[in-house]
């Protein structure tokens, strides 16, 4: 029972592609201490959510980022078979630490995951002729889910860039939660502090905007929001630096709220538990515009994917020949190729050509990217694993706060 | 010459007499091998080399030539001693640490031999400074029998590619593996730590690669505290070159360009580890 992982891209000097991999990799560790690894047929998807289940992200990188992505599962029949690793972002995010190294060195980055082995491969080959490659444990997981139905949103925002990430650099760096806001006339945002700590040395910051200001600006009804700030920022950070526009999902108190962007090449969302205690002044109306929940990339079917049964073998040390040497100190626990390769079993080789044996994923400098405004695809971050009962409580605890 | 301050009997006395115009040419040579307290000086024709030890199983050597020095005078063929580096280094930088631009604090460091300690005499701005070190008896260094007969393999990198390769290593890793091969991977660090393992490769066509010479595969593991203090020297330097011979023992010798654009060497040897070892005929 293998499903094997194969991404490769074309190289194309001009664009970025492992420094975007590795900035949704810090801002997913500004999300949580794991990072689950989704390889599908539709895309690669990076997950992640914090301890108090109160914020959750998501990003999905479509087959088109990556000069080859080839996902094999090897039995036909159970084609949606996919790994699911959960990795340790303490053991992935230094990979990524040095964004601009990585722009400056890296000529391609190339990932792996394999069924059979517990094993995440990443390499990067570098200038000069240097390659360095990891080899990552994970643990084989359940996959991630979280249910957001946008398209049931009331109310739905689409900021210019920018905007998001310059309103929320005016609060203080420690400020854990802030209020959004929003009538059909005004939007804003300001700093939330729970009653009974003391008022009196606080300094209190809000920021309006007229609605004007935003691409899209549809509120049905009034709302008052109070979620947590930090994983938004880790957010923003991530789509400051590819320019795109921020798309908000939201309802009313309780209810979670989505930001997300989206791209020819990727997609990117996180949903945030609001607190249920805000003021909220009317119920939930759901009239109006309905936010058409379509994904390019990502087809809900596709993602409800079964658990694999985990071959569970942690704790073993080995180390994995990159390029096919032999010289090993332990017997080669190489994953075995897939059955429409031919093989040199004994081994990886990634220096070969990447249509022929190679288990392996090659990220690299995206396509040139033609940003198409597709206004009214919004995200759904994922799939249902939770009943609504376990959603409300999952996602609206009392305090939201880390 | 600003430190007349010595009678001239003492000249008479004095075994050994350095000196320098910039102490820096000394001191930030010193530091990458700071990892122990005691060094043991070695005076000779040739120059001066301090060596540090480590457990049995590193050594450190710092190689000052005679021609870095505006006076190197030696009234034995060899003049060795003991004493705490550390301290030395605190009396070097006797007048701040920190490089101000055009001063410079010029050094005489003077031992009448066996039983005396040392005396520096350091200057800068008119400011004259005596410090006087105990020495002790010097140990003997060990000899790892390194020869270049007993070489199987040997690399000469630029340090700034490896610069970045340490500054990343996985310091939950207890060993460092070093694996060298005339095919694949040619030059290979390894780490295994915690959340898996790490290998970076260099290319034997690599444009950093200045020279490839390997003979047989050779794997060995070394202890990653060890070799920690070289990074310091990598710092320093502008090359590197990495043999290791048919025991597993590694030589690392750094090029190093002191203030003057003067080429000094730093040298560490390295024992694998025991627990390890790996050798393959190819």
């Amino acid at each position: 029972m293998e499903s094997v992982l194969e991404q490769s891209v074309a190289a194309n000097p001009e664009l970025f592609c492992p420094a975007v991999f590795g900035r949704a990799v810090h801002a997913l560790s500004r999300v949580g201490d794991e990072l689950w690894l989704d390889p599908t047929v539709k895309g690669l998807a990076l997950r992640s959510v914090n301890s108090a289940q109160s914020a959750y992200a998501c990003f999905i990188f479509s087959p088109l980022f990556f000069q080859q992505y080839s996902f094999m599962g090897c039995v036909p029949k159970q084609s949606s078979k996919t790994v699911k690793c959960k990795l340790l972002m303490k053991s992935l995010l230094p990979l990524f630490r040095c964004l601009t190294s990585i722009e400056r060195n890296v000529e391609c980055c190339q990932i792996s995951v394999s069924a059979s082995s517990d094993w995440v491969i990443i390499q990067f080959f570098c200038r000069h002729g240097i390659t360095k490659t990891h080899n990552l444990r994970f643990q084989e997981k359940e996959a991630l889910q979280a249910e957001f139905a946008s398209h049931l949103c009331t109310n739905v925002l689409k900021a210019p860039a920018r905007l998001l990430g310059d309103m929320v650099m005016h609060f203080p760096v420690f400020q854990e939660e802030i209020t959004l806001s929003a009538t059909p006339l005004r939007f804003s945002l300001r700093n939330y502090e729970e009653s009974g700590e003391s008022q009196v040395k606080m300094m209190y910051t809000e920021m309006s905007l007229h609605p004007e200001e935003f691409e899209y600006f549809h509120v049905d009804v009034n709302s008052e929001i109070t979620f947590c700030l930090k994983e938004l920022r880790g957010f923003l950070s991530f789509t400051e630096s590819h320019c795109l526009p921020v798309l908000v999902h939201f309802d009313s108190a309780g209810k979670p709220v989505c930001f997300s962007v989206e791209d020819t090449l990727f997609e990117a969302s996180v949903v945030l538990a609001t607190l249920i205690e805000s003021k909220s002044t009317d119920s939930i109306q759901p009239v109006g515009i309905q936010v058409h929940a379509t994904s390019r990339y990502v087809d809900a079917a596709a993602l409800r994917v079964h658990a694999c049964e985990g071959h569970g073998e942690t704790g073993r040390e080995r180390i994995t020949s990159s390029q096919g040497s032999t010289v090993s100190p332990q017997p080669d626990p190489i994953p075995p190729l897939p059955q429409t390769q031919q093989a040199n079993k004994e081994s990886i080789s990634v220096n070969t050509s990447p249509a022929s044996s190679m288990v392996c994923t090659l990220l690299f400098k995206a396509l040139s990217s033609e940003h198409d405004d597709n206004v009214c695809a919004a995200t759904p971050p994922v799939l249902a694993g939770y009943s609504d009962e376990e959603m409300m409580e999952e996602f609206c605890p009392k305090s939201p706060s880390l | 010459m600003p430190l007349s301050t010595q009678s001239q009997d003492d000249e008479e006395h004095y075994v050994l007499v350095a000196s320098l115009d910039n102490a820096r040419n000394l001191s930030n040579i010193l530091k990458a091998i700071t990892f122990k307290d005691h060094a043991v000086f070695t005076a000779t024709p040739n120059g001066l080399k301090v060596t540090v030890e480590d457990s049995k199983c590193l050594q450190a050597n710092a190689f000052i030539q005679t021609e870095i020095f505006q006076e190197f005078t030696l009234k034995e063929d060899l003049v060795t001693f003991q004493i705490n580096l550390t301290v030395l280094l605190d009396c070097l930088n006797i007048f701040g640490g920190n490089a101000v631009a055009g001063t410079s604090t010029a050094l005489r460091m003077c031992y009448k031999g066996y039983g005396y300690p040392l005396t520096l005499f350091l200057e800068e701005g008119g400011v004259v400074t005596v410090c006087k070190i105990n020495t002790q008896e010097p140990e003997e260094p060990m000899d790892f029998e390194f020869c270049s007969t007993n070489v199987t393999n040997k690399v000469i990198l630029q340090s700034e590619s490896l610069k970045e390769a340490f500054s990343e290593l996985d310091m939950t890793s207890d060993v460092l593996q070093i694996t060298m091969s005339p095919s694949q991977p040619y030059f290979r660090l390894s780490t295994f730590g915690n959340s898996g393992n790490a290998h970076y490769d260099y290319s034997k066509d690599s444009d950093m690669m200045e020279l490839f010479q390997c003979t047989m595969t050779q794997t060995n593991r070394y202890k990653m505290s060890l070799l920690k203090p070289s990074t310091k020297a990598l710092a320093l330097s502008c090359k590197v070159s990495v043999r290791t011979d048919n025991r597993g023992l590694l030589s690392q010798q750094y090029l190093v360009r002191n203030d003057d654009g003067q080429i000094c060497f730093l040298e560490f040897y390295y024992c694998p580890d025991e627990e390890v070892e790996e050798e393959e005929e190819e």
